[in-house]
């Protein structure tokens, strides 16, 4: 039973089950409201005109009409939906700005600067969150920013403003932010910390604020480091995320730090693989409450970790392995010499497809593939194959090293009951098309994906898995006509 | 991440259209546009109602002041694109009220889901099953944002907003509400 039958067996079991009186509705409306009938588009005015030949009941109802029309129409009823009560602005690096109004409904969703536009890319640049609650949009904000990775990290740190002239409904609404980004963080088990304030609309903050692309709410911080060293300059300020931010105004803003991406270069300089672009950044994360502040950048150069601790006002860099990949040179005077490191390549995916044909027995031209993909796993890099050759289902763990086979596992698969007949099988790629196009997205747009011939139920079936715009999808594929068998779609946590 | 609630969009449109064109009318006091209303979202309404209460004779009373109330108030609706959503924040509300009344008058006697009413004629074994055994094993929010989905068309995003919660705790309870409902119809047929 698929989610649609199971909705449409409810929805059946609801129309046979809700009462069908409308007789009674009818029957019941005279006697509890203004009766509005044949007032169709009378104004006010032709109301008091007409009223002595009218009932009394309908000069009355003309008079709550045209109550109604001044009370909740017009410029009040604007004034409540469209007029912007307060701003929210949630900064990590990606600066993400929120407009409600005073029902704490969105207005806008601004991706402040191009980390943000990223992060909102999938809820089309913020437009989907236009006209939903505030906490609905808070969660799925703080969702993609946990997705994206940017709360991943010990020392990360989100910065919620509020800026509302309502001090109390500011205060409140800082309050009821707070806790539902404490929460989220808390399910997604993220340590990130949350910091947050409130203050008054402030236009000259907020025009300083855009010029450097950043939401007010972090120009303030800014500004408050400023207050600490009258040298430091708004605009590098800006570019700082909001720990270093937080992390310079603890230590009393001593002078300006680097930033990552100098730390980043400055490492990458140390290693020797600067202009070799041999390397991965894995990460880098600031340390400027430390008593010594630093950066600390993670490189993964040729399938290997290196820390590296970079001077955080200084640039220097303070410890980590220099010229990885001229392991012969002599190593800089002033630093321990460093024991040799093998050279570690990689293999290549043809190589470790051709390791897993070989080992497998199979013919490349007869195998169709299920994954190839590159893992970072236990300490080394490994290519992970999944195939199929005959009724076989290979899986293998190939080291990108060398080549050795590290894990394989094979799975025989089901073969069609031969009595039935001659079994059409449409194949994994029109089962894959069939999948993409019941869920109406393009293959451009997914992940993770994964295609596997079954046999269930009586019958041969592809079971179809991706993921595409923070959701799961599984699939299952009737292999003979390519019909949607199942179909479930589930929150990617 | 909000791809979901978009494609539903998609679905809904002209029925929300219709909706919405027929509560224009209803504004203008038209009974017709009002009888075309109800047969449209009379089970939508009645599931909220139901999934709230808890019960099959309350549930019906707030169907009916629901739709009471929605001619009064048709005059009032603002077009913004969801008029079933503007109903059912309506039915929301009755039946909200309606609980806190019968919560202070029986002191909430043990709270038995009921939800097939009495006498009614055109209740299948399968309706039976469906309503009163699968929704038993779902926790409250579960069953009203499984009911909302099935019958209202309404987009996830709506559900959390009618029903104060948040999108993911919506999405999550949704697919896991489903899942169980399955495993308990299916467990049932192959017995």
């Amino acid at each position: 039973m698929t989610d649609r039958d199971l909705e449409q067996k409810l929805q059946d079991a609801l129309e046979h089950t809700a009462p069908d009186d409308f007789g009674d509705v009818l029957s019941r409306r005279g006697t509890e409201k203004r009766n509005v009938i044949h007032m169709t588009n009378m104004t006010a005015n032709t109301c008091e005109k007409k009223k002595r030949s009218w009932p009394r009941g309908l000069i009355a109802a003309c008079l709550t009409l045209a109550l109604l029309g001044a009370g909740t129409g017009g410029g009040m009823w604007y004034r409540a939906n469209w007029s912007v009560a307060s701003i929210i602005s949630l900064d990590v690096n990606p600066s993400i700005e929120l407009q409600v109004n005073q029902n704490e409904k969105v207005l806008s969703c601004t991706a402040r600067n191009e980390d943000a536009a990223t992060v909102l890319s999938d809820m089309d640049g913020g437009q989907d969150l236009e006209g939903t609650k505030l906490d609905v949009a808070v969660n799925a904000i703080v969702g993609a920013l946990v997705r994206h990775g940017y709360l991943d990290s010990l020392s990360s740190a989100i910065l919620i403003s509020v800026e509302d002239n309502n001090t109390s409904r500011a205060a409140q609404l800082q309050q009821q932010i707070t806790a539902t980004v404490d929460g989220i963080l808390q399910t997604s088990s993220s340590q990130a910390a949350v910091y947050s304030q409130n203050m008054a609309m402030n236009a000259g903050l907020d025009a300083q604020a855009r010029a450097n692309n950043i939401s007010s709410g972090k120009a303030a911080l800014v500004n408050q480091v400023i207050a600490l060293n009258r040298s430091l300059k708004f605009e590098e300020l800006a570019k700082l995320s909001v720990e270093e931010l937080r992390d310079l105004m603890e230590i009393g803003a001593p002078g300006m730090p680097i930033g990552r991406e100098a730390a980043v270069s400055n490492a990458r300089n140390y290693a020797g693989t600067l202009t070799q672009n041999a390397d991965v950044l894995k990460e880098v994360d600031s340390d400027l409450d430390d008593a010594l502040p630093h950066y600390e950048v993670e490189l993964i150069i040729s399938g290997r970790e290196y820390d590296y601790k970079v001077d955080a006002f200084t640039g220097e860099v303070l410890s980590g392995t220099a010229d990885v990949l001229e392991t012969l040179s002599p190593t800089p005077s002033g630093s321990l010499p460093v024991p040799p490191q093998p050279v570690v390549t990689d293999i290549g995916q043809d190589a470790a497809k051709a390791a897993a044909l070989a080992h497998a027995g199979a013919a490349e031209n007869n195998v169709t593939w299920l994954k190839v993909q590159k893992d970072w796993d236990d300490g080394r890099t490994e290519y992970e194959l999944e195939f199929i050759y005959g009724s076989t289902e290979y899986e293998y763990t190939i080291d990108a090293a060398n080549g050795t086979i590290l894990k394989y596992e094979t799975e025989k698969l089901r073969q069609p009951d031969p009595s039935s007949g001659g079994t059409t099988d449409i194949g994994q790629d029109a089962a894959k098309a069939a999948a993409l196009a019941h869920a109406g997205i393009a293959e451009s747009q997914i992940t993770h994906l994964e295609v596997e011939q079954d046999w269930d139920d009586g019958r041969l079936e592809y079971e179809v898995e991706f993921k595409s715009g923070g959701y799961e999808y599984e699939y299952t594929i009737d292999a003979a006509t390519g019909a949607v068998l199942e179909h479930e779609k589930d929150w990617d946590d | 991440m909000l791809t979901a609630a978009i494609e539903t969009i998609k679905h809904s449109g002209p029925e929300q259209e219709m909706l919405e064109q027929l509560l224009e009318r209803v504004a203008l006091g038209d009974t017709e546009a009002l009888g075309a209303l109800y047969g449209k979202t009379r089970g939508a309404v009645y599931g909220l109602a139901l999934s709230i209460l808890k019960s099959a004779h309350d549930a019906q009373d707030v169907t009916q002041d629901t739709f009471v109330k929605v001619w009064e108030a048709a005059g009032s609706y603002r077009s913004q694109g969801s008029p079933m959503a503007w109903i059912l924040t309506i039915a929301r509300n009755l039946a909200r009220t309606r609980l806190r009344q019968s919560v202070r008058f029986k002191e909430l006697t043990e709270a038995e889901w009921e939800a097939i009413p009495a006498g009614a004629s055109a209740v299948t074994a399968e309706d039976r099953a469906v309503l009163q055994e699968a929704l038993a094993i779902l926790g409250d929010a579960e069953r009203q944002i499984v009911l909302l989905h099935a019958s209202s068309g309404l987009k996830h995003r709506e559900i959390a907003a009618l029903l104060e919660m948040p999108l993911p705790t919506v999405l999550s309870k949704y697919h896991r509400a489903l899942k169980k409902m399955r495993i308990q119809l299916e467990g049932e047929k192959s017995q």
